[in-house]
């Protein structure tokens, strides 16, 4: 399957910093990726070169095999909403719909009628003739996005939209925007640094880390099945045990920790014997009992702190000073006690490694 | 607030308005000097004004200077303010300085230095020379509003504009110049006050011709304390009046007809 979007050997060097080393991508049409990193990882530094505001220092970026790297911004024909939604606060939601139309030559009425109907599209029916300053958050998200989609972009590019807005409202902006990416089968790029986001949303999440793409793959496989310890310290929670490996084929480790566990699979290889890895385990891949339970790896822990959240309960626990996360269901944390020594048990299918 | 403060405000404003409150009844006087308070009430030294053209000649000299000072003010320190505000270069700090010094150096320092360098120019006692001085003396205040209000603009609204398909003139046209017109038309009018209301510079290069209607004033009082000149004054009283005043009114226009017209707005 060719691609889409192309992105290859992207690198930005500012003075003596580099932002990009080399970011390879390929998006395909009609795809929802999204870019997930902490800050200065080189995540909105790629969206500003795709958007054409940053020129890169080398690498090549293609549209439909079209070379998009010399083209100034806007002739790229890609749309996007800024962090801070940057609507025109001299026009009203209509014409700021309209302003991408405008500049493209289409005709006033004609204009204003497409920009109405992708109005009614985000569900901003009647709040044409508002102003910026005479609409919320949400609804200044959506007129920024109307404004975006009007013109049929190439590419849509969300550059962390919904950092400004409060927790109810980004959850329904999340499902809103993704019912409008289908609805318009717009390619879209998505910059984050909010895991739960990146998770709900993507088709794809591409993983940034000081200028490198750490990880692409669909979110499950990325929470699943991280390749790198920076992975999977950086989406959800997991507890990382150091260990060196023993045995190969029977996929054995020995770690100061917990002693000799057994992985269930493995993202590096060319395993060795005596090689340093870390093995990732999920709070929510472990259990609690007041015994060791047959059939699972056990551990002694003395319970520190539980962080209860209703549904369930986050149980934070030492072990020889290393802290250990185990989440249990909401109703099993009645019987444990701030204090208590308890086992830890995990099945080794859950146990995944991750180079060192 | 103590009482204390209270009162001492009280005189503080006393004191501001006096001036006001002196001005006006001696151009409504009778007397034919100025006098205070007046012996009696008539409108005749306004008559006498607008029929004069020893006043109107100065007058309409003034007007003219003051806009040819602000439309040059302009030209020069937009594009200036927006270097000095968005760009990097080499000399910035230094450049800053001297977009300022007009403001540092006494009006009377730059009066004689005009009128040497004009005369010897030849364009000392001509209209040119006063609206080169007045626009020099214009540009740090103009400079100062100009560059407050730039700095303020989120320039992520130039960069949508672009992405949206505008090229860079489109954007200056359609997001920059428009949110920016406010700024634009204060410090107009900051230059076109401060070139109208300037008497010291006048004085040394504005000559016969050329002269301007506080150089007339200031003659005038010199020499026969005429009460056209209270008249003067009240009536460019209430022209900055007006000026102050009309923003508010436009707004309490602009929030009536909002309000006529916010049913078929609001309609969802």
């Amino acid at each position: 399957m060719t691609s889409y979007l192309n992105i290859a050997g992207l690198k930005k060097v500012f003075g003596t910093f580099t932002a990009l080393h080399d970011v390879n991508l390929d998006v395909q049409k009609g795809e929802f990726v999204t870019f997930l990193g902490p800050s200065g990882s080189g995540k909105t530094t790629t969206l500003m070169i795709i958007a054409g505001f940053e020129k890169a220092t080398r690498g090549r970026l293609t549209i439909e095999d079209q070379s998009i790297s010399d083209l100034a911004p806007q002739d790229r024909n890609i749309g996007i909403v800024f962090q801070n939604y940057a609507l025109f606060p001299h026009k009203t939601a209509l014409d700021n719909v309209y302003f991408p139309l405008q500049m493209r030559k289409v005709k006033r009425a004609e204009g204003h009628r497409k920009a109405q109907k992708m109005l009614e599209l985000v569900g901003l029916k009647g709040f044409e003739h508002r102003h910026p300053k005479e609409l919320s958050g949400g609804q200044q998200q959506r007129v920024a996005l109307a404004r975006a989609l009007v013109f049929e972009p190439d590419l849509l590019l969300l550059d962390e939209p919904l950092g400004a807005l409060d927790k109810n409202l980004r959850e329904s902006m999340q499902i809103e925007i993704k019912r409008i990416q289908r609805t318009l089968g717009v390619t879209t790029i998505f910059v984050t640094h909010d895991q739960t986001e990146a998770m709900s949303m993507s088709d794809r999440i591409v993983v940034f880390s000081e200028g490198k793409i750490e990880q692409a793959g669909a979110p499950l496989e990325i929470y699943h099945k991280p390749r790198t310890r920076f992975v999977a310290d950086f989406i959800g929670e997991s507890n990382l045990i150091s260990a060196r490996i023993t045995d190969v084929a029977t996929r054995n480790t020995d770690s100061a920790l917990m002693g000799p566990m057994t992985y269930g699979d493995s993202a590096v290889d060319g395993l060795q014997v005596g090689q340093d890895v870390t093995l990732v385990l999920r709070p929510e891949h472990m259990k609690l009992s007041r015994v060791p339970l047959a059939g699972c790896f056990n551990a002694t822990m003395k319970i520190e702190t539980i962080v209860n959240f209703g549904d369930s309960a986050l149980v934070i626990g030492h072990r020889d000073g290393t802290v250990l996360r185990v989440r249990v269901p909401g109703a099993d944390v009645i019987i444990l006690k701030e204090g208590d020594d308890c086992y830890v048990n995990w099945k080794e299918d859950h146990v995944h490694l991750v180079a060192e | 607030m103590n009482q204390t403060m209270k009162i001492i405000g009280l005189f503080v404003v006393l004191f501001i308005v006096a001036p006001l409150v002196i001005v006006v009844p001696m151009s409504l006087s009778t007397s034919p000097s100025l006098q205070f308070p007046p012996p009696g009430y008539w409108l005749g030294y306004y008559q006498q004004y607008f029929q004069d053209p020893s006043w109107l000649r100065p007058t309409w000299n003034s007007v003219v200077i003051a806009m040819a000072n602000t439309v040059l003010t302009l030209l020069l320190v937009v594009p200036a303010t927006f270097a000095l505000v968005r760009h990097k270069f080499w000399g910035k700090g230094m450049a800053n300085i001297m977009m300022m010094m007009p403001l540092a150096v006494p009006h009377i320092v730059m009066a004689i230095g005009y009128y040497n360098f004009f005369g010897q120019m030849g364009i000392v006692f001509t209209k040119t020379g006063v609206v080169l001085a007045h626009t020099c003396l214009s540009v740090p205040i103009t400079f100062l509003v100009l560059s407050a209000n730039l700095k303020g603009f989120d320039q992520t609204l130039e960069r949508a504009a672009r992405s949206l398909g505008a090229t860079p003139m489109q954007t200056f046209r359609h997001v920059t110049l428009p949110i920016l017109r406010p700024g634009l038309l204060v410090s107009a009018l900051f230059a076109f006050i401060q070139s109208f209301d300037e008497t010291v510079v006048a004085i040394f290069i504005s000559g016969r011709d050329a002269e301007t209607l506080p150089r007339k004033m200031f003659d005038s009082i010199r020499q026969e304390a005429d009460p056209v000149i209270a008249v003067i004054s009240s009536l460019l009283f209430l022209i900055v009046l007006a000026a102050l005043l009309a923003p508010f009114a436009t707004r309490g226009i602009k929030s009536l007809g909002r309000g006529v017209a916010s049913p078929t707005n609001t309609r969802s």
